[in-house]
């Protein structure tokens, strides 16, 4: 056998991969794809049960894709919230508590590639999860836009015959029924539920370095979440009330207040993309480059403070 | 007749690197690693004036877990830290290993700063009652331990199947490890901290929770790394087992070394001497007793019938009785009542007196 005769690099991406394709099988292994199960119940469910709405006539299919979608993206966005924060923060203090990281640290691995590997690991599971889902929601969801723009068709031609719709208002109200169907929007919108959940566990990553219990982890990463999701809007009423919060201090305060509480407003566009609008993609441009600046900022922020933890 | 695999092959045979000059002496029971009293001029683990201090509750004050630690290990030399719980041979362990940061003073391994994560490739540690990754299986921890360390393809393939018979775990390969028992676990264990071929090996408590037989089989596995030149740092309060492997000891207590050196210049009793005798007869007893009686200065301590110990009489009545029922079948735990793995323990069936 062939002897080591240099030093490992300090950041390996094939080390990280493999810790990553380890947590990750870890995680399957603890069965936390059962979410897909409570995913295609939901599916069975709203097929089983028409669900009441007050769309008139006009939009009745539209409607019906939306509310069929509706609750499946919101299943989706639940599962990938509650990996990225459960599962991330179940993973170091088990870790520790079962001193796997002893003899994994007491290998030639960096505790950047350590952080790393858990953290994608986690990502690649919300990623397959999410990817299942999405192919799942798509096949529904064309199969039903099928039969609804059969309907449709049927319908626009009486309407028309009846001289109450013109061809334009066929074109309008088709492209208006296909924007609740499987469109590029909604794959966007996806992706953006993805980021959001990369932002979460990164964050849940961070407070496990410092944390000594799972569940310290869990509670503070999901406070972070729900206050992140109001911050930025009570942050502009605050300033817009009493006035204070304006200048260089109050610039950075609220800056730094953002660092623990990730404003997630902008990822908001999720619901505007269920109404049926489309997804601009220079958003999603902005909204990738703001996860990148969270999820390195977080990482950075672990490594520094599990470099100096005592294991 | 079954080969045992603690005693067969499948041991790693490190070369000496260039910042470690070889041995003067080869054994010649190895396979071309340096012997085991051999010892190159860069000491395998150096500790100078460590020590580390731990913040007490809610920050209050300062706890001394390790109190200006100094020791040296040679290449090739089985080193026993012995003391009482929270005396602070964990936290030495763990400094060594870069896992706690020293309050002040040094660690390094082969002469490399030990704080430097390309330390580790020369380190094996097992800590005490590993758990591992219960989704994995035998098999798939090794690999895993050995991906971490750059190993990949066919040598990885080699060394895992070579580990797996090391350790007598070839039939519980594909188990996962949450089925495992506590010995099984200590075993697997043990394979993965050598499964870089590491010239260090860092067992802390390694037969802690374990039967005998077990701790017997791990006991085995440390003469045999021996016997190639491994360096074994040996940490535990069962001190019978470490003054059977152990060549020098140290021991701490409330965080500082309060002795250190050879086993056998330790433990020997400077003013008395021990002989014994096989099938002495009442009167050579009684002629022995009268001359010590008449010796100025001389004065007989105690004399009767030497004994075995508990754990020689367990294995005795456990293993040897089935390898008797069963001589065929071999004995998966090696011989248990001689004492000697492979000639080199020079321990007698009896105790002294």
């Amino acid at each position: 056998m062939s002897r080591h005769p240099h030093s490992p690099p300090l950041f390996s991406f094939s080390r990280i991969w493999i810790i990553a394709g380890n947590t990750f099988t870890h995680l399957m292994r603890m069965k936390v794809f059962y979410f897909l199960l409570v995913f295609v119940l939901i599916w069975l469910g709203l097929n089983v049960f028409k669900l009441p709405h007050t769309a008139g006539p006009e939009s009745v299919g539209g409607e019906e894709l939306r509310l069929l979608k509706a609750p499946l993206v919101g299943t989706m966005k639940l599962f990938a919230i509650i990996i990225g924060i459960v599962a991330t923060a179940l993973l170091i203090p088990r870790d520790v508590e079962d001193r796997t990281l002893y003899t994994i640290l007491a290998k030639p691995v960096p505790r950047l590639d350590y952080l790393l590997g858990k953290l994608f690991g986690v990502l690649l599971l919300i990623l397959a999860g999410l990817t299942i889902m999405t192919l799942l929601l798509d096949a529904v969801l064309w199969y039903r836009t099928q039969g609804i723009l059969t309907e449709f068709n049927k319908v626009a031609d009486i309407l028309i015959e009846q001289q109450q719709w013109t061809v334009e208002d066929r074109q309008e109200a088709r492209a208006e029924l296909l924007s609740h169907g499987v469109t590029w929007s909604l794959q966007g919108a996806i992706l953006v539920i993805f980021f959001e959940a990369a932002i979460i566990a990164a964050l849940a990553l961070l407070v496990s370095t410092f944390s000594t219990s799972t569940l310290f982890t869990v509670v503070i990463s999901t406070l972070s979440y729900f206050i992140g999701n109001f911050i930025a809007d009570g942050l502009d009423h605050w300033q817009g009330s009493s006035g204070t919060g304006e200048g260089t201090l109050g610039d950075l305060s609220s800056r730094a207040l953002f660092v623990a509480f990730p404003d997630y407003r902008p990822f908001k566009i999720v619901d505007e993309v269920l109404a049926g609008q489309i997804f601009p993609p220079d958003i999603l441009g902005s909204l990738a480059l703001s996860t990148g600046l969270y999820v390195g900022l977080y990482v950075v922020l672990s490594w520094f403070i599990f470099t100096y933890k005592e294991i | 007749m079954k080969h045992s695999p603690w005693r067969g092959a499948g041991i790693p045979t490190p070369a000496t690197p260039n910042d470690c000059p070889p041995v003067k002496t080869r054994c010649h029971c190895g396979s071309g690693r340096y012997a085991g009293g051999g010892m190159s001029e860069t000491p395998a683990v150096q500790v100078n004036s460590l020590v580390k201090d731990f913040r007490g509750s809610f920050g209050c004050g300062m706890i001394r877990a390790v109190d200006e630690v100094s020791l040296e290990i040679a290449s090739g030399e089985i080193y026993g830290l012995i003391g009482p719980n929270g005396s602070g041979k964990s936290t030495t362990m763990k400094a060594l290993l870069g896992l706690v940061t020293p309050t002040s003073g040094t660690c390094a391994i082969f002469g490399r700063d030990s704080s430097k994560v390309d330390s580790r490739q020369e380190v094996g540690f097992l800590p005490e009652n590993p758990y591992f990754y219960k989704h994995l299986n035998g098999e798939e921890t090794i690999r895993f331990y050995g991906k971490l360390c750059g190993m990949r393809g066919s040598s990885l393939r080699e060394r895992t199947e070579e580990l797996l018979e090391l350790v007598d775990l070839q039939d519980a390969r594909k188990r996962r490890l949450g089925a495992y028992s506590k010995g099984m676990l200590q075993r697997i264990g043990l394979a993965q901290a050598l499964v870089q071929d590491p010239r260090l090996l860092i067992l802390d408590e390694p037969t802690a929770g374990v039967d005998p037989i077990g701790s017997r089989q791990i006991r085995d596995l440390i003469f045999k790394l021996k016997e190639r030149g491994f360096t074994v740092f040996l940490c535990s309060h069962l001190l019978e087992q470490v003054q059977e492997v152990c060549d020098r000891v140290g021991i701490i207590h409330k965080g500082a070394l309060v002795k250190e050196g050879p086993l056998e210049e330790l433990i020997s009793i400077e003013d008395q001497t021990e002989i014994i005798l096989r099938n002495a007869t009442p009167d050579l007893l009684h002629r022995i007793h009268e001359l010590a009686a008449h010796e100025e200065g001389v004065d007989l301590v105690r004399s009767g019938n030497p004994r075995t110990t508990l754990e020689r009489l367990f294995l005795r009545e456990t293993v040897q009785r089935d390898a008797e029922a069963d001589p065929g079948s071999g004995t998966r735990q090696g011989s248990p009542t001689d004492g000697t793995p492979d000639g080199c323990h020079n321990d007698t069936e009896e105790d002294s007196p």
